[in-house]
């Protein structure tokens, strides 16, 4: 956390390295339709497909009243053994996501 | 019968230095600077004003300089405003 | 070198104007540097540029996700992938 700014992250050289290195990692993933995971990484390729063992999935749904306009937000949480995920539904991948939910 | 027709990248060269007006396939809007584009049509902007229309709204947003991703362009106009 | 080479020399210096600047040379311009990444959603993101490659996938260190302007989260390196990307801007 105390890096200069600026300071590379030891080997990586292109984005797809930090994939790389998450990998038997748990990493957080956010997808497109407020979906998000949370899973190790078994693999991934070029194209960001990735297998992820251990999966717990949120999903985010945002209710609105027909009535009032209100919207009410809720999630839904389900666990997945093992999954295939097509990379083209992806927006981030984040690793070492635990030491910045403490900070939080 | 030939006709010296300017290819459409020919075009935005000739913009390179001068304002520029980007309509994406979204109801977004960008004017700025031109510096230089690719082979995509992903473009560096300077001085730049995002426009955003949400309803009958628009959002403003000023930027100093942009790497702007050409995917989602839909035309451009030179000149600007 | 020869007169001629010279003269060419000469008129690409006059002929490519000072602010000329492509994608790539924004890029080695901005690398390491905090910058602002908007996505086509409108989630924007705030970190220092670890690298990037051809399809605007993004390593982003220190990295802060922004929703509607408000602070959501904070990863400590993101990987974003290149086709959500709206524009990079120098933060």
């Amino acid at each position: 956390m105390a890096e200069p700014a600026g300071a590379p992250v030891s080997m990586v050289e292109e984005p797809l390295d930090l994939v790389r290195l998450s990998l038997d990692e748990r990493i957080y993933v956010k997808l497109r339709g407020d979906r998000e995971l949370r899973g190790r990484l078994h693999a991934y390729d070029q194209h960001l497909n990735m297998v992820l063992g251990d999966v717990e999935e949120t999903i985010t749904i945002v209710d609105v009243d027909e009535e009032s306009q209100n919207q009410s937000v809720h999630t839904v949480n389900r666990k997945v053994p093992m999954l295939f995920v097509r990379g083209d539904g992806v927006i981030l991948v984040s690793i070492r996501p635990c030491l910045y939910d403490i900070v939080l | 019968m030939a006709t010296s027709q300017l290819l459409p990248l020919e075009l935005i060269d000739k913009c390179i230095g001068s304002r520029i007006w980007v309509i994406m396939k979204s109801e977004k809007e960008f004017v700025g600077t031109l510096l230089g584009f690719d082979d995509y049509v992903n473009m560096v902007l300077e001085d730049v004003t995002e426009f955003e229309t949400v309803g009958e709204s628009k959002k403003v947003n000023h930027l100093e300089q942009i790497l702007l991703n050409g995917n989602n362009i839909c035309m451009l106009v030179p000149g600007g405003e | 070198m020869s007169e001629r080479q010279q003269q060419q020399q000469q008129q690409q210096k006059t002929e490519q104007p000072v602010a000329k600047k492509s994608p790539t040379d924004f890029l080695e311009h901005i690398l390491g540097r905090r910058v602002f990444v908007r996505l086509n959603s409108g989630v924007d993101y705030k970190g220092i540029l670890a690298c990037l490659d051809g399809y605007m996938n993004i390593a982003l260190e220190q990295t802060e996700e922004y929703v509607e302007g408000e602070l959501r989260n904070r990863y400590g390196d993101a990987f974003i992938r290149g086709n959500n990307v709206l524009y990079i801007s120098t933060a």
